[in-house]
This record gives structure tokens, sequence and C-alpha cells, in this order.
């Protein structure tokens, strides 16, 4: 992201209520991540300490610290999803991606070798009839399945 | 203080007491010298309520509710107990977590010995590698100076829940930092480590950020880091400024004699 | 156009009702989250390109969610006369199929649900029509029949991105009465008399809060709405906004007035792009209508709603974290009092409602606070909207008097175990609340109730647990949720939830002695006791219902004699 385009975003917030969540998110949206300098040129630009938006960028988890693949998996992990077997289907998941993330930290990151996909976990996307519940690129899929996997990632240019 | 500077009697462990109104109630106990333990409270910063080792029991109408003694402020009436066994037992599992947390804190062991706490059934944190060695039990102060009081915003909490930690923005060197020492001093547990080379300050903790320190323009010898001089500098008359110059408080001494 | 005069309302109104019974047929999909995800978007795209295709006259739009997940994708079908009918489980495939019925007057028997004759939106009725007598009528179908909509009257009905619809079905005539002719106490009088209680999961008193913000000194203050819906397994609030917008505006707008207050705020999570989109619609459409922004209704009170949107940290729907993070800081609680009426956003009173409480206020306005009282049971009155998901056939979007009791909502309207399994138990409040097993079904969903079994109301999560549901698992992946979403400021919930869950690992694999147990218990009980927030407070309360309802499931994974105590 260029500088123009930050003070794009920038601009875009004139009200101080959500405006510093409102812009990193904003640049979250738009780039996948958030780079580290962008973060310093923003504090610059807002007149925030650094120290005060890497406190941000780690507490809240819809920020992420490292680029992300072409296609971003997220899976939930709400209690639905748990129980109708979410884990069973992030195992699916790191099996055909060949990919392993840490479960426990409550911030699980895993993107594949050809940078194609990042697997994140989310909260309950409020789909919880549907559960388990995928997001791929902003896409819904409820009501998932180790079997129809294979076929939900062939739409994005998987295969095995 | 925000009293009206009303006098009034409150009962603590049923012994009556007289205090301001207003007043924080750990504040009145420290003076009548009723022990409370707590790590996170500090008279010049507002009241945090994170350590919660100074739980005490509010009596109302006969009901006990639990709370902090940091945070209630003191009114006409007001009855404390602090050493029940509810405040006792809990007391006592806090500081075996905090024990687990902080293993190598001779602060913390000595605390905890003192409230006959001598072991934790919980599994200890390794800390190997610690920039805060295995001392830190996230009170706050630090961050809260460094960003309430000196304005440097240096230092943040990073992450949160079991993985949050203290320390600089990308865990790298900050030139925010202005060297000036007031996180370790407030910090109760040691846990900061501040090294003077000469000519460079180290924040250990920090990321390792340096400073550059100021040499006195009398006698050559380092007197404070220097962004901690410009700092002070541009808060006082520049004609003072001007003539205090960088001198270490004996030159300056002599300055003033001559 | 800016409303100014029942005379304007009335005009809009009549713009409304024709889009909601046009001169020709209407057929609108339901487009809610779920309703995308089920595939409502392609359909929404197969039926529009028939139809322009085909040169048909049919009116092609967009509804939000009824709320019976299972049948989705849900369609409506409305012929000029004749009763609205609901269609399931339509898809791309079957889209010619409904075109066809449609022009031919003629519903396919398998893609009808049910038929509706009238619909009573509570602030207006609307008439759809008689006949398909041989499609089974909306009272036939025990997942409705079972329900009292009131604060899902408009969902499902109206086009959410309409304000006519809105208004079509009664809406704003309420606001315009209120500010027009009431005077701002004996609002806050009427809400108090409703009973209505907070629907973020506490249950305080509406009116009261109100009351208390008028009176706190100051001019400038905030109402703030709650829609950071962080429990998972819980979507009222979601769908909520996302079908029905201008009800949470119109409460929001009847609240402001009441207290004086000039500046709204909505908290919204990140993970619902839709309703964000939704609101922001409803709130430009609002503002062109007059009905936001300046001199509302001509009068000389004037409200404005702006939107904050969150990051995805659960502990910000706490009060003071939520205006911590709408401040642009870390979402860390911190200890009250000072409470929000005195000091909250930018240090200024305010009012913090969840989007629920806001929901009832129209309503309350519009029918009086003795005929809102008159449903629910005492102390505990209207209704409360769920979300009854898990294990359990008939997962959904459902709303019944508080008060009614838990079988009749997960047998009744839920259809039992999910395949014919057997319920287990049902975990109400998320992951603040506890699991309550099914030999105390017959409890009623009230705030006191829920707190005697151990767990909470919370904000209307309802996820069913069935015989192959391990509660030591569930238990332990509720810490883990709360271990993760805990800020981490203070000791007991930031360590305590920690040393939980390893302590729930160890059992779980088989590694755990009884004195885990023991240390299992007290623990909880400190944790509970000595937390900052609700969070923390709260957190442990899966562990200890399920200790006290599922003993012995944690029995069956201790070893007796563990050399070493296990460690
Ligand atoms: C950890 C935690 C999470 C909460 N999450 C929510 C939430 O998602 N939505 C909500 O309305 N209230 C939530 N609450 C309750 C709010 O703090 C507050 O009580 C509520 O929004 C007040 O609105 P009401 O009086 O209308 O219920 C939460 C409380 C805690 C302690
Ligand atoms: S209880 Fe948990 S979430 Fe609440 S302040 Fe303490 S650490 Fe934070
Ligand atoms: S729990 Fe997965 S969508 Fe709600
Ligand atoms: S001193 Fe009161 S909580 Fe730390």
């Amino acid at each position: 992201m260029d500088e123009k385009r930050l003070d794009e975003i920038i601009s875009r917030y004139d009200y101080p209520s959500g405006r510093i969540l409102g812009i990193l998110r904003d640049i979250q949206v738009s780039e996948g991540y958030i780079e580290k300098d962008l973060l310093r040129l923003l504090a610059e630009k807002i007149e925030v300490p650094v120290s005060r938006l890497y406190g941000l960028v780690t507490f809240y988890s819809f920020f992420s610290l490292q680029p992300v693949g072409r296609h971003i998996i997220t899976l939930c992990m709400g209690t639905p999803c748990h129980v109708k077997g979410a884990r069973t289907i992030l195992a699916t998941l790191e099996d055909l991606l060949g990919i392993k993330g840490e479960e426990e930290s409550g911030k699980y990151f895993a993107t594949t070798a050809d940078n194609q996909f990042t697997v994140v976990i989310a909260r309950c996307f409020g789909a919880c009839s549907m559960s388990p519940v995928i997001q791929i690129d902003g896409n819904l899929y409820g009501y998932v399945t180790p079997e129809k996997i294979p076929e939900i990632l062939a739409g994005y240019g998987w295969h095995p | 203080m925000d009293t009206t500077g009303h006098t009034v009697t409150i009962t603590i462990n049923k012994n009556q007491y007289q205090a301001v109104e207003g007043e924080i109630l750990l504040e009145v106990a420290r003076r009548e010298k009723i022990d409370i333990p707590h790590l996170c409270y500090e008279s010049s910063l507002s009241p945090y309520g994170a350590c919660r080792l100074c739980m005490v029991e509010v009596v109302t109408c006969g009901k006990t509710e639990m709370t902090t003694a940091c945070t209630v402020r003191v009114h006409r009436g007001l009855e404390i107990l602090t050493d029940t066994p509810d405040v006792i037992r809990h007391r006592k599992i806090l500081l075996e977590l905090y024990l687990a947390e902080a293993p190598h804190s001779d602060v913390i062991k000595a605390m905890a010995i003192r409230y006959g706490v001598t072991k934790t059934r919980f599994l200890k944190k390794i800390v190997t590698g610690d920039p805060l060695l295995g001392r830190c039990v996230l009170c706050g102060l630090c961050v809260r100076v460094c960003n309430e009081i000196m304005g440097a915003g240096a230092i943040g909490f990073v992450n949160r829940g079991p993985y949050t930690i203290v320390s600089t923005p990308f865990l790298e060197e900050n030139p925010a930092c202005m060297g000036c020492g007031t996180c370790a001093a407030v910090c109760p547990t040691h846990a900061i480590g501040i090294e003077d080379t000469g000519e460079k300050r180290i924040m250990r903790s920090w990321s390792g950020t340096p400073v550059e320190m100021i040499r006195c323009a009398g006698c050559g010898g380092y007197i404070g880091p220097k962004p901690v001089m410009e700092y002070a500098r541009s808060r006082i008359d520049p004609v003072m400024a001007e003539e205090l110059q960088e001198l270490c408080p004996a030159c300056r001494r002599k300055q003033v004699t001559r | 156009m800016r409303i100014a005069s029942p005379e304007d309302l009335d005009a809009v109104r009549k713009i409304g009702l024709f889009k909601i019974q046009p001169d020709r047929p209407r057929i609108a999909v339901g487009l809610a989250t779920c309703g995308i995800a089920a595939g409502g978007n392609e359909l929404y795209d197969r039926l529009g390109s028939i139809i322009r295709e085909g040169g048909y006259d049919i009116e092609l739009t967009k509804s939000g969610c009824i709320g019976f997940c299972r049948q989705e994708p849900i369609v409506s079908v409305t012929i000029p006369h004749k009763p609205l009918v609901l269609l399931h489980h339509v898809t791309s495939d079957t889209a010619e199929d409904v075109i066809k019925g449609v022009l031919q007057e003629d519903i396919p028997k398998n893609l009808a649900l049910c038929r509706v004759k009238e619909w009573d939106h509570i602030t207006g009725m609307i008439q759809y029509g008689e006949g398909f007598e041989t499609i089974p009528d909306y009272h036939e179908i025990p997942f409705f029949s079972n329900q009292h909509k009131i604060i899902l009257r408009d969902a499902g009905f109206i086009n959410p991105e309409d304000i006519t619809e809105y208004i079509a079905a009664g809406g704003y005539s309420t606001a315009f009465s209120v500010l027009t002719g009431r005077d701002p106490d004996s609002v806050i009088d009427e809400v108090k008399r409703s009973g209505l209680r907070g629907r973020g999961g506490a249950g305080f008193p509406t009116g009261l809060k109100w009351e208390i913000t008028k009176k706190a000194p100051g001019s400038e203050k905030f109402i703030v709405c709650n829609a950071d819906e962080g429990d998972p397994g819980a979507y009222m609030n979601r769908n909520e906004m996302e079908s029905d917008p201008h009800m949470l505006i119109e409460g929001m707008l009847i609240g402001a007035y009441a207290m004086g207050i000039s500046e709204g705020l909505i908290y919204i999570r990140a993970e619902y792009p839709l309703a964000i989109e939704r609101l922001r619609h409803a709130i430009r459409e609002a503002k062109s209508y007059g009905l936001l922004g300046k001199e509302i209704f001509g009068t000389d009170f004037s409200f404005d709603i702006k939107i904050a949107i969150g990051a995805g940290a659960f502990v910000c729907g706490e009060s003071t974290a939520l205006v911590a993070s709408i401040e642009g800081k870390i979402g860390r609680p911190h200890p009250r009092p000072p409470r929000l009426t005195d000091s909250g956003v930018w240090g200024r009173p305010t009012d913090l409602n969840n989007v629920e409480t806001w929901c009832n206020v129209p309503v309350i306005m519009a029918k009086g606070a003795e005929w809102y009282s008159g449903t629910g049971v005492r102390g505990n009155s209207g209704t409360k909207v769920f979300s009854l998901v898990g294990k359990v056939d008939n997962p959904g979007m459902i709303e019944v008097p508080l008060g009614t009791s838990l079988h009749r909502i997960i047998y009744d309207i839920g259809g039992g175990g999910a395949g014919g399994k057997r319920v287990k138990a049902v975990q109400t409040g998320g992951p603040s609340g506890g699991c309550i097993p099914e030999r105390f079904f017959n409890t009623g969903v009230d705030f006191e109730s829920l707190l005697t079994m151990g767990s909470m109301m919370g904000s209307g999560g309802l996820v069913v647990m069935d015989e192959d549901t391990d509660m030591v698992d569930i238990a332990r992946y509720f810490i883990n949720f709360a271990a993760s979403e805990s800020c981490g400021k203070c000791l007991p919930c930031r360590e305590g939830l920690k040393h939980t869950l390893l302590i729930l690992n160890r059992i779980l694999a088989g590694k755990a002695g009884v004195e885990d147990i023991t240390l299992l218990e007290t623990l909880a009980d400190t944790i509970q006791a000595t937390s900052l927030c609700g969070l923390g407070q709260t957190a442990t309360n899966p562990v200890q219902t399920t200790l006290k309802y599922f003993r012995e499931e944690y029995d069956a994974l201790i070893v007796q004699d563990l050399p070493d105590g296990g460690r």
C-alpha cells in the first residue's frame, strides 16, 4: 500500500469514535495483513505511539502481521461448529493442504508452501444453523463435511 | 484526591478508623498499618485493579461482597474485613498462580511465604531467555508510567490472555525510549534490566534499546540519558535551561556557588 | 423526501405497501447471511434471469430471514389476493418450477412449506388473501406455531434494504407519535413499567438505566448499541440487524429522545459484514427521510448514529472494554465504578444497550407497557429471541415468551435431537453459561431460573448436545475459548484459565488423579470470585456445571493410582 492510499483511508475517518480500529481494519481488509513499515508510518501520521498500534494489532484477532496466501480459508470454531465436528474439518484441511498450525493459541495461522492458501480460525460467523461452516475469500460454505472439502477447494484452484 | 475533605469513621476488621471521604481504602490501610498485599497499585496513577491480591470483603447490611481495596473509595460507615477465610483462601490460590507465572521472582516468593504459601501446584512457566527474567507479573506499572506519566509510549502490552507480555513494538529496539528508567523504578518484582556502559545505556528488557548518554560539560563524566535531558530542558524556562547546561550535580553546585 | 407530518408518513406507507403487495406477483428470496450461505444469491440471480428472459411481469426482491434455517433457501411468493406462500429448499435447479408455479397460480407441492393468510406486524396488519387450501397453514407448522414473534415480526416479510417497506408495516409511526406528542420522561416511565430488561445477558432494567443516564450531570452524552455478539453460537443480533435494521434505528431514536441525547453509536463486530452494510444503508435511508439528523419529523430534536466496528475480541462486549475499543484502545476492562452512565465513551455519560433491547422499544411505545408485560412471566416480561443450534433437528432462529420451558423449545420447536439421537444437555449463555442436563428441561428460560441452574441467559444462544457429545471435552472447549479470549489484564483469568485448561487436558489424556479434580474445583472457585470483569467471573461456569451434572464423565477419566500424583 502506498502513502497516498493510506492517506485516503485515514481521510475516511473524520469522527473520533471508532477511528483507529477503523483505519487498521481497512488496511487489513485491503492488504490481507498489516505491514510493519506501514504501521510505523500510520503511527506518525495519526500521532499515536507505535507501541500502542502494535498492542492493538496483537490484541485483536482480526489483524495479522504476516502476509497471507492468495486465498484465505477461515474455519469457524464456534461452539455449534465445534459440536458438529469443526476439528475434523481442520484436520482434513491440514491434511489436504499440507499445513500445520497452533490451535491452542487462539490465533491459528498457517499458509501453504506455494502461498496459495492461508488457513485461520474464527469464532462464529453467525451461520451456526448450518454448522460446521468455513469461509473462503468471503464466501460462506455450510454443512461442510470432510468429503466435501476437496470439491470446495477445487473451486479455488486446488488439486490433489 | 477529589474529596470534600470530610472526615468519616470507617470500620476495618471491627476496629474504627478516621479517614477522608473519597480516599482509596488501600491508602488508609497502609497508613494504619493494616496488612493488605498488593502489586499493581501506585498512588500517582489511577486505580487499575489487575493483581487481585488486595481483595477484601465489604459488609453491607450484614451481607459481604468481595472487592479490591485499591478501587474502593471511603465513605461514611464503610465496613471492611481483610482476613476472612474466603479472602485468605483465594489469596493463597492467587499466590500459587503467581509462583507459577513468575517462578524466578524472589519478591513473589517472599510474599507467598508471608501468607503461608511455600509451593505451587501449578505448572511453572518456562522462562529461559525471558528479557524480564521470569519475574514479570503484568501489573502494568511500567507501561502506565511510560505512557501516562513520561508520555514516551516506548513500551506496551503485546498479545492477549495468557500470551500477554510487555515489550517494545515488534520486539525491536525503540527510539521512543528515553532511557529514563522510571519503569525499572516502579517495577515491584525488579524484573526490568538496565545496563549503563558509559556512553550508552542499554535497556535490556526493552529489546536492548540503546540510549545515548550525555557528558558533564564540567568534569566529563556521564550524567544521564540524552533524551531525558532534552525532555527536561524542553519543559523548563529556556533561560534557566541555558544556564544549567549539561552539568553533573557536583559541577552544578560549584557553578551556583561561584 | 423528509417526513414531517402524518400525511407524509402515510404517503410513504402507501409506496411501501405497494411494494409488499404489488398488483402483480412478487417473489422474495431470503437473503440474510445464512440464506446466502445456503445458495440464496445464486438463486436470486437465476430467478432474475428467468424473469428477464421470459419478459414476465413478476417483481423479484430480497427479504430477511424467517428463521427456519433448515429449510433454506427460503422464498416467499405473493400473488395478488392469495395467501403469501413460503417455499423451502429452493435451488437454482427448481427456480424454473417456482416461476412456472407463480405464473399459473399453482405452487409446486414439494416446494411449498406453508401459507400465510394475514400477518400481524404488531405495528400494523397485512392481509394477503384466501386460497391454496392444500398447502398447510403457517400455524400448522410446529416450528412456527410454538413461537411468539414480536421482535422477529418483520423478519422474512419485508425487504430490509427498503425503508418504505418497514414504514408500510407500521414502522417509524411510533417514533413519530413519541417525538411529536410525548414528554420524554413519560417515555422512560413507560419503558420502566413495561418491565423490559437488558437482552445483552445481565437483565438490568432498561428504563432504570435510561433514567440514571438522563440524570447524570453533563449535557453531552452518548447512547451506544452493543452489537458485538461475541458468544459463538448466538446470531440473534446479526439476524435482527440484517432482517430489520430500521427496528433498531427506531428503538435508538426513541431512546435518544427520552434521554435527550443527540449522539448514537453502534459497536458491531467485524465478522458481520452484511449486517454492517445493511445498517449503513439503513442509516443513509433514514437520513434522507429526515428520520435521523437535524430536526427530526420537523421537531427541534436532532439525533445521529455512527458505526464503530470491532476487531475480533469477545471481551469487547463487556461495557468498559467496549468503550476502550471505541476510543481506539486495547479492549481491557477497567474496574467499576465509574459506571458507563457516569463516565463512558470519551468520559461522557453513556447508555449502553444490546441490539435486541433497543428492538423492543418501538413495540413497547406502540402498544403500551401493559400490553407488553402481558407476555412472559413475572419479572421477565416480553419475548426473547434464541438461536437454537447444535445437534437439534430444526436449528434456527426462534422467539418465545420469557419463561418458556427448555422442553418446549428443544422438542416442540426444535424437534428434538438431530437424526433421532437422544438429547443430553443444552448450553445456554455461551462461554459464560452452563450445560443444563435433559432432566431439568422443565426449567423456564428466564433470567433467574437459569442462574439457579448455574447457567445464564447470556445473549440467547442455545447449543444442543446429544448422546455423542463428550461433556468434559465441551468444558475444555469453553475454557480454551475463554483463555484465548481473556484480555490478560487480571491474574485469575489470565493465568487461572490457562491452568484450568492444562488440568482439563490432563484429565482428557487420562493422566489425572482425584486431586486434579479437587484442584480444578478450587481454582474455578477462585477465578469466579476474584476476576476483574464478567468474562473471568463467569468463564468457569461450563466447568462447574459439567462437574455438577456430569460428574460421572470426569470420574470415568480419572486414574486411581497415579504414581507421583500424575506429575
Ligand atoms: C465478556 C463479556 C461479553 C459480553 N458480550 C456482550 C455482547 O456481545 N453483546 C451484548 O449486548 N452484551 C454483552 N455483554 C454484556 C454487556 O457488558 C452489557 O451488560 C450489555 O450490553 C448491556 O445492555 P443491556 O442492558 O441492553 O443488556 C458482555 C459482557 C461480558 C462481561
Ligand atoms: S477477567 Fe479476564 S477479560 Fe476480564 S479483565 Fe480480567 S483478564 Fe481481562
Ligand atoms: S459457530 Fe460456526 S458459524 Fe456460529
Ligand atoms: S492492588 Fe488492587 S488489584 Fe492490584
